[in-house]
This record gives C-alpha cells, sequence and structure tokens, in this order.
C-alpha cells in the first residue's frame, strides 16, 4: 500500500497561536490521481499545503515523498521534490512579464543580457500540450484572473513537477473556464502527474476526482473513491453536526423558498442609468439600470474586478456618479450615504476588514455606526451607551455572533463572526433594501447557511436584496433573476427557471448571450 | 572665453555635487528593490564622512579612509537587515534610531582619535584624473573627463546597477523580492539573504557618499558636513522612481540646485541667504508634487515579511 503511494502525510498538527489548525491529518495520494480534497472554508486545507509546500513548518506528523521521509523546511526543497503548488491568492508579481513570473527563481544562465529566448520555447510548448493558452510576453497585472491561473499552473509544469497541488482554483473562474481547467488537469494526470485539487464545492470535486479526501476542522475524516462517494455522505462529512443538512438552504436541491416569485410586488429599488469611475478615473461602471421588487433577491454575477464594487458604491453614494437611484418611487439622486441609510438603505460591502468594521472600536461600537446620530443612540449630541449596549447584546445572542461581549473589538473575530456583525448592523436598522457584496467570501459552512437565512428573513419581511456575488451557485441557489455585469455595463440578465451556468459563464466574459435578453 | 571658463566651472561643481547624491540614492534604491526601506542616509554619510577622514588622516590614503567609510556603512546597513529583517521590527523606527547612532558615533570618533582642537587637522582632497585624449577635447574633455575618479565611479555605479538589476536573473529575483516576497520565497528565493545582500551593499554606497564630502569639499570633519544630503537623497531616490538610470539624472539636477543656490549666495543680493539654504528642500517638495504622480514605487517597500503571517488582503 505504503509504495503505491506518492506522497503520505500522517499525523500532522499545527497550531497558529491558541488555533489549532490541523489536528492529527492523513493524506495519502497515489501517482496519477487526481485527489480531491474537500473541506469548509477554515477546515484547514490551505495550511496542510503550505505545510507540505514548506512554507509552514508543522508542530508534529511525518511526510513520505514517494516512500521516503522528507522533511520540507522551505519551497525550493519542495521543488526539489517534485511539489508544486498553486496558491489561492497567486503568488505572482504583476509588474513583471509572464515568461519572468515563470522562470523566476530558477537558474538561468546570465549571459551579457538575461537570456529567455530558451524558457520561452519551452513555456510556449507546455503551453501547448496541457492546454493553457497566454501570451508569454503580456505583463502579468494586464491578464484577467484566469489567464494568471494559467500562469500560475505553467509556472509548476515548468518546474517539472510530479505532484501538483491547487488550492481552491476554480473560485475565481467562469464555468467555461473550469471545464478547460478539468481538462488540463486530466492531461496531467495521463502524463503521470499527481494533482490535489482543493476546494469547497462538492460538484467540482465529484466532477473531476478520483480519490476524495474530506477534512473537518482540522481533521481527515474520510478518503473514498469517488464510485463509492455520494453527494450525501460527502456532505455529511464536511459539515458534521454543526448544520442541519436536511432543513439547510445551502445543500437544498430542487426549489426551495428563497426562489419564489415575486412578480406581482410593487418595485422597491430602480436604478436609472447610473454611472461611476474607478478612483484613477476611468469608467467603472457605465448606464446602470435595474429594478429590484419587494421581497425579491436580485443578484449580479460577474467576473471579479468587472464594476461590481462601482455597482455597490455608487448606489450608496460612496462615490461620485451620474444617474438616478429610487425607493419607493421616491427620488433618493441628491441624497448623501449618511441620509440613505436613514432612508433604509443598508450596505454589507466586500471587504469586511476595511470597509465594514472600525477593526479597533468596540462591537457595540460598529454595530450602530450608520445609526448612531440618530435617536434612541444619540440624544442632541451624546450618545446613549446604555442604549447602545443593550441592543448590542440583544444583536449579539440574536445573531449568535461569538465575541466576549459589547466590548470585544470588532478586528478579533473571525470572518465569520464579523460577517454576523455586518449583518446584524445592516437588518437590525430596518433595511428596506439590502446590498450585499460577496457575503460568504471565506466563511465556514455554518455562518454561510446563516447568511442565507437571514437573506430569506429580509425577503419574507417584503425587503429587497441586491445580491452581488462572484459564486454562481449562490446566485442560482438564492435569486429570482440575475443580471451579468461585464465591463462595467450588464451584459444580459437571466431568470430563474433559466438558470445556466453555461449562458451565466458566456456572459461573463464578454460573449453574447444566446437566449438571454437585454437589460430589464 | 570668459563666458565659456565661467560655464566649464559651474559644469564641474554641478559634476561634484552630484557624487554624494546619485551613490547615497542608489543604495537607498538598491535596499528599497529587496522591499527595505532605508531612512538612515543621514546618520550613515555622517558616520562615514568622519570613520573616512579619520581613516584616511591615519591610515595615509584616502582610499583606506574610503574603505572604512564604506565597512563603516556596511555595519549600520547589517543592523537595518537584522533588526528588521531577521527580527521584523519596524523599518522606520529602526532607520530612525540608526541615524542616530551615526550621528552620535560619528562625533564619538572624532573626539577620540582627534580630541577637542584649535586647528583641524586636513586630509588632501582627491586628485582629478584626466582620462587620455578624451580629456583633451575643447568644453567636454574638462567638463566630463578630467574630474576626481568618484565621479567617473559614480557614473558606473548607476549603470552597473541597471544591468544588474533588469538584465541578470538575479536582478530579477531581487526585484521580486521587494514587490512580492511571499512570491519571490514560494519560488525558493532566499528573501532573508536577498534583503541582507542588498541594504549592506546599499548601505556601503551611502556610507562612501559620505566619506567623498570631507575629501573634495573641506578635506576635514565637521558636524554639520553632510548638511541634509542624507534626506535628500530619500526625496531624489522617489523622484528617481526606484530606478537607476532615473536617479541619476535626478541627482544632476539636484546637484545643479545645489550649486545654484550657492551661486546666489555668494553673488550676494536681496534675497537673504537662510530663503537660499531652503531651496534645496523647497525644490524638491515642488517636484515631489508632480514626480509622485508617475513615481512606482516597490510594491513590498517599507513592510516585514514573515512567511507564517497571514497577509490582510
Ligand atoms: N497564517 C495564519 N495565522 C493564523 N491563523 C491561521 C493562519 N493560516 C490559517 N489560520 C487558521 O487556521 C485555520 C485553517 O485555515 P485554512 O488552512 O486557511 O483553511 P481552509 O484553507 O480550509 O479554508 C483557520 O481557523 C484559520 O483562521
Ligand atoms: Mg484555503
Amino acid at each position: 500500500m505504503a509504495e503505491r503511494d506518492r506522497l503520505v502525510m500522517r499525523g500532522i498538527r499545527k497550531s497558529f497561536g491558541p488555533v489549532a489548525a490541523l489536528d492529527g491529518v492523513e493524506l495519502r495520494v497515489r501517482p496519477g490521481e487526481i485527489h480531491g480534497l474537500l473541506g469548509g472554508n477554515g477546515a484547514g486545507k490551505t495550511t496542510l499545503m503550505n505545510i507540505l509546500f514548506g512554507l509552514y513548518r508543522a508542530d508534529a506528523g511525518e511526510i513520505l515523498v514517494g516512500g521516503r521521509p522528507a522533511h520540507v523546511r522551505s519551497p525550493r526543497e519542495a521543488m526539489a521534490l517534485g511539489i508544486g503548488m498553486v496558491h489561492q491568492q497567486f503568488l505572482q508579481v504583476p509588474t513583471f512579464t509572464v515568461v519572468e513570473n515563470i522562470v523566476l527563481g530558477t537558474r538561468l544562465r546570465n549571459r551579457p543580457g538575461l537570456d529567455l529566448a530558451g524558457p520561452l520555447r519551452k513555456i510556449e510548448a507546455l503551453a501547448e500540450r496541457f492546454g493553457l493558452p497566454f501570451d508569454p510576453r503580456a505583463r502579468l497585472g494586464d491578464l484577467p484572473m484566469g489567464v494568471r491561473q494559467r500562469v500560475e499552473i505553467a509556472k509548476a509544469l515548468y518546474r517539472g513537477v510530479e505532484l501538483l497541488i491547487l488550492d481552491e482554483p476554480t473560485t475565481m473562474l467562469t464555468p467555461q473556464q473550469v471545464d478547460a481547467l478539468f481538462a488540463s488537469l486530466k492531461v496531467m494526470v495521463q502524463a503521470g502527474l499527481s494533482v490535489i485539487f482543493i476546494t469547497h464545492k462538492l460538484r467540482e470535486v465529484l466532477a473531476v476526482s478520483d480519490r476524495i479526501t474530506v477534512l473537518r476542522s482540522g481533521r481527515s475524516v474520510a478518503t473514498a473513491p469517488r464510485a463509492e462517494a455520494t453527494e450525501h455522505s460527502l456532505v455529511r462529512a464536511m459539515v458534521g453536526e454543526a448544520v442541519d443538512v436536511d432543513r439547510s438552504l445551502l445543500f437544498a436541491r430542487g426549489e426551495h423558498e428563497a426562489a419564489l416569485a415575486q412578480s406581482g410586488q410593487p418595485v422597491r429599488l430602480a436604478l436609472e442609468d447610473l454611472s461611476a469611475a474607478d478612483p484613477e478615473g476611468r469608467p467603472a461602471l457605465e448606464g446602470w439600470s435595474m429594478t429590484v421588487r419587494q421581497g425579491e433577491i436580485v443578484g449580479i454575477a460577474g467576473v471579479a474586478g468587472n464594476g461590481q464594487h462601482a455597482l455597490a458604491e455608487a448606489v450608496m453614494a460612496i462615490r461620485p456618479r451620474q444617474g438616478r437611484v429610487r425607493l419607493d418611487g421616491a427620488d433618493l439622486s441628491a441624497l448623501a450615504t449618511q441620509q440613505l441609510l436613514a432612508r433604509g438603505l443598508a450596505y454589507v460591502p466586500e471587504n469586511r476588514w476595511e470597509d465594514g468594521c472600525l477593526a479597533r472600536a468596540s462591537l457595540a461600537h460598529n454595530l450602530i455606526l450608520g445609526a448612531h446620530r440618530r435617536p434612541p443612540f444619540s440624544a442632541g449630541r451624546f450618545l446613549q451607551w446604555h442604549v447602545i449596549h443593550t441592543l448590542a447584546r440583544a444583536l449579539i445572542a440574536e445573531f449568535n455572533i461569538q465575541a466576549r461581549g459589547p466590548e470585544a473589538q470588532a478586528g478579533d473575530l473571525s470572518g465569520g463572526n464579523l460577517q454576523r456583525v455586518m449583518l446584524a448592523r445592516a437588518l437590525s436598522q430596518e433595511a428596506k433594501v439590502l446590498i450585499l457584496h460577496n457575503p460568504t467570501q471565506g466563511l465556514d459552512i455554518a455562518s454561510i447557511e446563516f447568511v442565507y437565512q437571514q437573506l430569506l428573513r429580509h425577503k419574507r419581511t417584503g425587503g429587497a436584496t441586491l445580491l452581488i456575488s462572484e459564486n454562481i451557485d449562490e446566485l442560482f441557489l438564492l435569486c429570482n433573476r440575475i443580471a451579468v455585469i461585464y465591463r462595467g455595463r450588464m451584459a444580459g440578465t437571466l431568470k430563474r427557471g433559466q438558470f445556466d451556468a453555461y449562458a451565466a459563464g458566456r456572459l461573463m466574459s464578454g460573449m453574447p448571450g444566446q437566449d438571454a435578453e437585454a437589460a430589464a | 572665453m570668459d563666458g565659456w571658463e565661467s560655464f566649464i566651472g559651474l559644469a564641474r561643481l554641478i559634476l561634484l555635487a552630484m557624487v554624494p547624491y546619485t551613490l547615497a540614492s542608489q543604495g537607498t534604491m538598491l535596499a528599497g528593490r529587496a522591499g527595505v526601506f532605508n531612512v538612515a542616509q543621514e546618520g550613515i554619510m555622517l558616520l562615514g564622512a568622519s570613520v573616512g577622514f579619520l581613516a584616511a588622516l591615519r591610515g595615509g590614503s584616502l582610499w583606506v579612509g574610503m574603505l572604512a567609510a564604506a565597512i563603516a556603512g556596511g555595519l549600520l546597513g547589517l543592523a537595518l537587515a537584522y533588526f528588521t529583517s531577521t527580527l521584523k521590527m519596524d523599518q522606520f523606527v529602526i532607520g530612525l534610531a540608526l541615524f542616530f547612532v551615526g550621528l552620535g558615533a560619528s562625533s564619538l570618533a572624532f573626539k577620540l582619535l582627534v580630541g577637542v582642537t584649535l586647528v583641524l587637522p586636513q586630509i588632501p582632497t582627491l586628485p582629478d584624473l584626466k582620462v587620455p585624449l578624451l580629456g583633451d577635447l575643447p568644453v567636454i574633455g574638462p567638463i566630463l573627463f578630467n574630474q576626481n575618479a568618484l565621479v567617473y565611479l559614480s557614473a558606473l555605479v548607476s549603470l552597473g546597477l541597471y544591468y544588474y538589476l533588469y538584465r541578470t536573473s538575479w536582478g530579477l529575483e531581487l526585484r521580486a523580492v521587494g514587490e512580492n516576497p511571499k512570491s519571490a520565497d514560494s519560488l525558493g528565493i532566499n528573501v532573508t539573504a536577498q534583503q541582507y545582500a542588498a541594504t549592506i551593499m546599499g548601505s556601503m554606497l551611502i556610507g562612501i557618499a559620505g566619506a567623498y564630502l570631507p575629501m573634495v569639499y573641506t578635506g576635514t570633519f565637521t558636524q554639520g558636513i553632510v548638511q541634509g544630503r542624507g534626506w535628500l537623497s530619500i526625496a531624489l531616490t522617489f523622484f528617481g522612481g526606484w530606478r537607476p538610470g532615473l536617479i541619476f539624472a535626478g541627482a544632476l539636477f539636484f546637484a545643479l540646485v545645489e550649486v545654484g543656490s550657492l551661486r546666489v549666495q555668494i553673488m550676494g543680493g536681496v534675497v537673504p541667504h537662510q530663503v537660499l539654504r531652503m531651496l534645496p528642500y523647497l525644490t524638491t517638495i515642488l517636484v515631489m508634487i508632480f514626480a509622485f504622480r508617475w513615481v512606482r514605487v516597490p510594491a513590498f517597500l517599507g513592510q516585514t515579511y514573515d512567511r507564517e503571517k497571514r497577509s490582510l488582503s
């Protein structure tokens, strides 16, 4: 058994301060297989792979590569053992060209001048063989994420890997790009490579893996061949007892309450011809018009960086914009952010740490931010701290926020708990319209489920929701309609019932949709 | 003819004044390309001036002085690298602390070796070296090819650094460390080694820049000898966009401002000399207002890299 394994990791432990990220993990990978590593956010997948790649030092455990004990103390040693890794957050130098990024750190000959002709030929051959098209001479920072990822893969292949680790490689890809990636992976394993494919998405791991290991809270709970794994067994292994799988929205199959049509309801939020620029002054959003009805969840799909941020900030008047914003028919275009909040618009920004909270302020402080000038929190110029603390304690209980109390610092919370704070703040101020940007990014499964349940609650009370998300599955699950944003413009819309990942993918990459109509 | 004479004289002065700016800024740039933002230039230059002068006085040769100044600068660079790269402490705090170390150590060394005297000991100034043939050209000859060795050296250093950064794989690795050390680390590049090497070499250049001052201008060491050139070299590095070629050009400009304001001062007139002394700094601020629009600094400049630390992104 052991001889057949290209990689064995046994009893791996790792703590970050008080947090035990890995608690005795076992992983075995065979030659020529795609090994799926499945687990919710925070399960320890990245930590485990960083240990294998020599970026983190394990506290305990052993690693065998090709049957021999390996002490991987740095990425250089990992690469010498034939291990390559494509990181979740790409480790690239945006100011370098593609070739420079790929050859960086390899021993190049220094003729008078940096000789890149040889490497260039080798890279082009690799790209051809594994189906990874890109322009090697382009400046990396100018390339879209899908291409940058191919460069990361080429970087590993260029170094002659035998074991390739891909950490959540699909998060920034359109469905078409995911298929192309899977095709490349198949070519690699046919050539004898082993691939560790990390994901938190069931569908993907079932689509491409030969064997699957599930990780939960720092423990490997199961390893099974693809043929023996079912969606249900994997979900159970992934979430344990933390989530009621049968009643959960996240794992819901078929239609459910969230998707109920809301056509008869009056229009709550109307955006008319909204345009805004990015901080450098380039247009980021152009002529955006849409409506959201009461009790409706409307999604904005798109590849990251296509104007989603500008759209959210334009609606909330955080950045200067042209066009109109109406709430229940009233024109709010001239109002400032503070007044929009008072009228019932609530915004949960994508970057929780930087845009969403005051990291060094208390929870109580963060929970009333935006409403702090209004009664009952403020009387005249003075804050009513006893009222604020009472409310904070109530919200901490209601939203199940894990924290010491209202005095805890927001910056000390985990991502999932901070997101609960964001939602508690938005929903406690009687929001009529909720604008959310990637609300579940980086959250553990229980927190994702919580966010979805809160959205549903908001929907039931007649609230309108604008859900901006890069997670297409999430949009398909929750939305009545989806508008696709591409380079700041509406590329098309999809109605519930016609949701199709490939149609969305085409729109997201700027290709004209086939059966999608123009903007509603 | 007289016009030519004074033009040549002025141009020669500008090239002389260009040397310390060039060396100090190229040294700053080198460390910065590895992500280490050195702000101790003023202190390193003072120490270089003091140690360089004393070693030349005792050792009997200006070259011994240059070497000693480079070593002294290199030691401060080593300290900067140790505290920031190994101990992961804040680069600005350590840099400012090292400025004061340089300030104190420079006058301490002078007091210990020379003591308090009325007549300051003198060392000879750097001789001019005439390049054969080229040195005989009219106008260009005396300006460009009949200068002291460090004028040539600073041009060569600039050229060498350009070649190193953009034409060698070592340079590629160095630049990667300053842009994204995590990426460099993940590709097996020794981030710490790169930062040490760049910081120490850079500080050696800054030390030589300091030693240049007594060897060319005063022949002796005084407390005020550096006169803010160290601080200005930081501005110059930004002005030059952290690129060797532009820094060299910028150094010529800074030298022009320095020589120009001295000229006006000597000619006398209505402008109080305090205002003229402010001129280089004012010009710097004015230039920076425009320069900052196009300047690109190394992305990781001023930050410390810790492999197991999570980066917020
Ligand atoms: N560099 C780090 N410093 C502190 N804590 C960390 C670090 N990396 C990961 N963790 C913690 O370890 C746990 C596992 O994280 P991670 O391996 O990133 O999970 P996954 O990749 O499965 O989402 C989490 O609780 C996370 O907060
Ligand atoms: Mg991860």
